[in-house]
């Protein structure tokens, strides 16, 4: 089987963290020096005379590491004490936020990008209430210091969705509503539209300036009819939503689905992509396991990134399932097709290690 | 004492005069004179009852629910209902708990093992206590049995809480420690009487589901516990055959027996036939547990004409007939041409 090398290098994939399994006290192969030093001009200067810019511009993906664990839930739901909303920070620019799965059980990631005149956030979380769900609270504490760290005021926020339509994570939205110097990206489609500048719907991309960070919209329908895909060319991330993440992917429109994949394939050929990150993790560690819908206790999660090569990997399966009414498991990703999501299956994927993960009681 | 023997030997001992010779007598005899009256079980029936307008039902978040682990309502003053708090587990099974003269009988222990987690065994043993004061017993006279209705976890996960209780027995996780427990020797046609003490319960096999369930019909209250393999939900059928019989029984003794509410062990409908799907944590318009005579007899009148796997809706219940492990009943709702 085409293990992605992701899984077996450790946890971050980032070369020199403490906490890439495969060497815990660094790999002194790979030099003291490597290409990311040169890209580390958002850490903060001791001494700042006066408010900090940003040189976004790098030879490589931003240095940056995802490898603390996400909280997940607890065997009885109305007991869990774990941050409503955890913080995740990847690098100084670039923050992973994440609702509790026993607020809700699609446990949604949301991220929030800073550039030098602005700061994005895609996506919104799956609750609407504010005192069960915290994002604003969230995001405003997060915007503050990061201002203050840099003596500048208070950059303006862009929010926009990886999907209008889908309740998982548009319903944090609300919580926005007057915020000062803040657009949000409208759900209706046609609107949505607009405001990207994507008049060829599906073609073209359109962009969103953060400031010496420009954050491209590729239109990627298939799981949601307004299914949008962002890149950022600085930590060279590809925030794909509810199109390709580690969980069931439930396809909308298989067609659209699989000229969207061949999109991203095209984009990822002419864009340096280091992961991909989704919207949700319903994946175990273990290949081709997944939680079940509904789920609030989730402690054996396979970890959130996704290496640019499975974007061929769902291609090739996507094709396999077009027009047909099934469900196909992959190591890492379960497509459904016109089926219901929780369809099961007795089709074991060939020469994928079978293991049965243990199942919390 | 043989399992087998202990449902018989109770009735022995009720018959046994208070002034007899026994030497257990004799203690009863003793104990027998400061104990207010037994309870009459037999007269006026069926005992009447309600079940609350709205159970609770989880919420929309799970770690804001502020619920007790488990819901006690007492049906009337000797029958207690007990459901579990959906945001402890989403399957929130209801347990009834039956009080006699001389045993108490608990059906189906939820789907949470340790008692840090939650404490049914607090909350039985509070129920136990409650009965006994308003009806001048001594909690530590009452027996505890401890059964469920069926052989899955979200039905018996609990069990272990009462390892250390004295005056308790509970049903082995076996198909033959089930059939044991009640003394059966033919499975599932035997129809066997458990004696709370002037209260009777009547248990009969009723597969299907699973290989291992009964059925549970109270004298006192009549109402009739169809488990797993009749609810106002999903009824997951994994053998047909058998399903089919076991219904065919429930009808029959429905005929011979009068039978005043229909219960089964989950609801996973709204009020207006809407499938609640597996796993959901909120279920904010649930239909009532409790259904009719009449109910099951459409269901059953629907069975009849059923030949293939498939889920099917009688009204009342989804028959899911042979489809567990493949598919449920709602649908992708992004889905779009």
């Amino acid at each position: 089987m085409a293990q992605n090398p992701g899984r077996n290098t450790g946890f971050s994939g980032s070369s020199q963290a403490a906490t890439g399994r495969a060497y815990p006290n660094g790999n002194p192969a790979l030099g003291y020096n490597p290409p990311g030093v040169r890209n580390t001009d958002s850490a903060m200067p001791l001494h700042r005379g006066k408010p900090v810019v940003h040189d976004y511009a790098c030879d490589g993906p931003a240095p940056g590491s995802l490898s603390l664990r996400w909280t997940y839930g607890s065997n009885v739901a109305a007991k869990n004490r774990d941050p409503r909303v955890q913080v995740v920070q990847y690098n100084e620019d670039s923050f992973v936020l994440r609702q509790n799965v026993c607020v809700h059980w699609e446990a949604p990631f949301t991220y929030l990008l800073f550039g030098n005149k602005g700061a994005l956030l895609i996506d919104s979380g799956a609750t609407a209430n504010a005192r069960h769900y915290p994002l604003r609270e969230t995001v405003d504490a997060i915007i503050a210091r990061w201002a203050k760290a840099r003596g500048r005021r208070i950059p303006p926020l862009t929010i926009a969705l990886t999907s209008g339509e889908d309740i998982a994570q548009n319903q944090g939205l609300t919580q926005f509503a007057g915020r000062p110097d803040t657009s949000i990206v409208p759900k209706p489609l046609a609107l949505m539209q607009r405001f990207h500048g994507l008049a060829n719907w599906p073609s073209g991309t359109g962009r969103i300036d953060l400031g010496d960070r420009v954050i491209s919209v590729i239109p990627t329908p298939g799981a949601h009819r307004d299914g949008v895909t962002f890149y950022d060319p600085y930590c060279d991330f590809l925030f794909t939503g509810d199109l390709l993440f580690p969980g069931k992917i439930n396809i909308g429109n298989d067609g659209d689905f699989i000229a969207s994949l061949e999109r991203l394939k095209a984009f990822a050929a002419t864009n340096p992509v280091k992961w991909l990150l989704g919207g949700h993790i319903e994946m175990m560690f273990v290949p081709g396991k997944y939680y079940p819908r509904f789920a609030t206790y989730k402690p054996f999660e396979r970890v959130l990134e996704m290496t640019p090569d499975l974007i061929d990997e769902a291609l090739q399966y996507a094709r396999e399932v077009k027009g047909k009414d099934m469900m196909l498991i992959r190591p890492d990703f379960v497509l459904f097709n016109g089926v219901s999501p929780d369809q099961r299956t007795s089709v074991w994927p060939e020469g994928v290690p079978n293991i049965n993960p243990p199942r919390p009681f | 004492m043989d399992r087998r023997s202990f449902l018989t030997l109770n009735a022995a001992i009720a018959a046994v005069p208070l002034t007899g010779g026994a030497l257990n007598a004799l203690s009863h005899a003793a104990s027998a004179a400061t104990l207010p009256p037994p309870i009459d079980f037999k007269s006026s029936l069926p005992a009447p009852g309600s079940f609350p307008e709205r159970w609770i039902c989880g919420s929309s978040s799970c770690m804001d629910n502020d619920d007790p682990p488990v819901q006690v309502h007492w049906y009337n003053p000797h029958t207690a209902i007990l459901r579990q708090n959906k945001a402890y587990s989403y399957e929130a099974p209801f347990a009834p708990l039956y009080f006699g003269n001389e045993r108490v009988l608990l059906l189906d222990e939820g789907f949470v093992q340790l008692r840090n987690d939650w404490d049914l065994r607090g909350v039985v043993d509070q129920c136990i206590e409650d009965w006994c004061r308003r009806n001048g017993r001594d909690p530590a006279s009452l027996e505890l049995l401890v059964a469920f209705s069926h052989l899955h976890a979200d039905h018996y996960a609990a069990t272990n809480q009462f390892a250390d209780r004295s005056n308790t027995r509970y049903m082995g996780l076996t198909h033959e420690e089930m059939v044991g427990f009640w003394g059966m020797t033919n499975f599932p046609e035997e129809r066997v009487t458990l004696d709370l003490g002037g209260r009777d319960i009547l248990i009969w096999g009723s597969p299907g589901h699973v290989v291992s369930e009964f059925a549970y019909y109270d004298s006192y209250t009549q109402i009739l516990y169809t488990g797993d393999m009749f609810y106002r939900g999903r009824c997951y059928i994994s053998f047909w055959e058998a399903w089919f019989d076991s219904m065919k029984r429930l009808i029959d003794f429905c005929d011979t027996h009068p039978v005043t509410h229909v219960m089964g062990c989950h609801v996973e409908i709204s009020k207006d036939g809407e499938d609640y799907a597996y796993g959901m944590t909120y279920q904010p318009d649930e239909a009532p547990v409790q259904m009719t005579v009449q109910q099951l007899r459409e269901a059953w009148a629907y069975a009849q004409k059923i030949t293939a796997p498939g889920i099917y809706f009688t009204g009342t219940v989804f028959l899911c007939n042979q489809t567990r492990g493949t598919t449920t009943i709602d649908r992708n709702p992004y889905r779009y041409s």
